[in-house]
């Protein structure tokens, strides 16, 4: 039987202090979008973000412990077999849990779309390698994202910042010129991004 | 609150009986659109989860969030504590028992490569339920809102049919049977028209085989 236990899924602990149980890759789900999380260092459980890039729809049902939700500047408490539905992809959402054993499952898609595999769940896998100087891992991990979700302007700028960062200069303008070209607003993030610190004073750098 | 989100508890929703089990109709009660979403909860040694395979080509991921479970997929079985987590493709066997009292099951499902519809068989639960409580006209209503939803959707047509059926109300049943067979173009429902006992009280109606074809 293809079972587990969310204490026994992968540890993927991220910068931004939560970490990610990865369970769609897990199982190998492909019809619908679906995570755990557990509290990382910080105790945030849920990363702040919106669903404005993928637009999708989410659920996140609190397993075990307590957890605090932020949706939309209203904090709501919560505890095992409760939940956060919410509709409007553009609603910031967040949280923090109220104790070490908080564990919480994410149900995601589009409405009325076939789903598709988001980029960032191959992305967030070479984070700890990208951050813990592991360098090669982080681009054998972002090439693999670019076969699973080609021309992915995101991903494409991470392995320019791996290259950049393992001193890969020719690679790293190319990608990050190939990743300004699909998303030009990563134009703007690729002048401050410290990443690049060792390629920003090259000519070829994009302005 | 503001109305792009919902906060719910699953034991503050109206629980229906469906095929034996205690079902927590949470997709129908929140509106959820990318999947199908419910939980069933069940006391010690009661059924959890009906019997069944996932004939919608749904696969499907379960997710024990109180109690204990037993679970059984395919040939197999498995003791599933608080915090188990169960995949199961969409061919194969599945049901569920309860270990503990008041165990509580989530679970999600989609079909790969196709967008979620929701196909209404938790509609037909709680619309039954009210129409055996004496409120016929409830339940007609949950029915009526899932070909609102949905007026192009074969599968909405064809469960009105049915729980029209079930209510004994042949003419309405016919009306909307029968426009579903017109939306079915791919001929998905007809397994479903011939195997489907929810329409056993119209099988002996001419106008019903005519239907058949």
């Amino acid at each position: 039987m293809n079972l587990t236990h969310i204490d026994d899924l992968d540890r993927i602990e991220l910068p931004e202090g939560f970490v990610w149980r990865p369970v769609r890759r897990r199982f190998g789900i492909r019809a619908f979008g679906t995570n755990a999380y557990t509290p990382g260092a910080t105790g945030q459980i849920v990363e702040e973000h919106t669903e404005r890039r993928f637009e999708h729809q989410e659920i996140y049902l609190v397993l075990r412990g307590r957890v605090r939700f932020t949706v939309d500047g209203d904090d709501h408490e919560l505890g095992p077999g409760e939940l956060v539905f919410v509709s409007d992809p553009s609603l910031r959402r967040g949280a923090v849990a109220l104790g070490d054993d908080a564990a919480v499952l994410a149900i995601g898609g589009k409405p009325g779309q076939p789903h598709e595999v988001s980029a960032w769940e191959y992305e967030f896998l070479a984070i700890p390698s990208l951050r813990e100087g592991r360098y090669d891992e982080a681009k054998r991990l972002l090439h693999e994202a670019l076969e699973a979700v080609p021309g992915n302007a995101s991903t494409i700028y991470n392995l320019a910042c791996a290259e950049a960062l393992a001193g890969e200069t020719d690679a790293a303008l190319e990608h990050l010129g190939e990743a300004i070209a699909a998303d030009p607003e990563l134009l703007g993030a690729a002048q401050d991004d410290e990443d690049f610190s060792s390629i920003r004073d090259d000519p070829r750098f994009p302005r | 609150m503001s109305s792009g989100y919902a906060i719910l508890s699953l034991d503050e929703v109206e629980t229906t009986p469906h095929r034996d089990c205690e079902l927590i109709p949470v997709r129908h009660t929140l509106g959820f659109r990318p999947a199908g979403v419910n939980a069933w909860r069940a006391d010690a040694g009661g059924r959890l989860i009906p019997p069944h395979e996932e004939d919608s080509g749904n696969e499907e991921l379960y997710a024990v969030v109180r109690g204990r479970a037993r679970f059984t997929v395919g040939e197999e079985q498995a003791d599933a504590p608080a915090g188990t987590l169960v995949f199961v493709p969409p061919t194969v066997f599945r049901t569920a028992t309860a270990e503990e009292d008041d165990t509580l099951v989530f679970v999600a499902g989609a079909t790969v490569g196709e967008a979620f519809n929701a196909a209404g068989w938790e509609e037909i639960a709680l619309a039954e339920k009210y129409r055996r409580a004496g409120r016929p006209d409830d339940g007609r209503a949950i029915m009526e809102q899932l070909v609102m939803d949905r007026p192009d959707y074969w599968a909405s047509h064809y469960n009105v049919g049915c729980w029209e059926a079930l209510a004994g109300n042949p003419d309405a049943a016919l009306q909307h049977l029968r426009r579903a067979k017109e939306l079915d173009a791919a001929g998905e429902s007809t397994q479903y028209f011939r195997e489907d006992s929810d329409l056993d009280s119209l099988r002996d109606d001419p106008r019903f085989e005519e239907l058949l074809g």
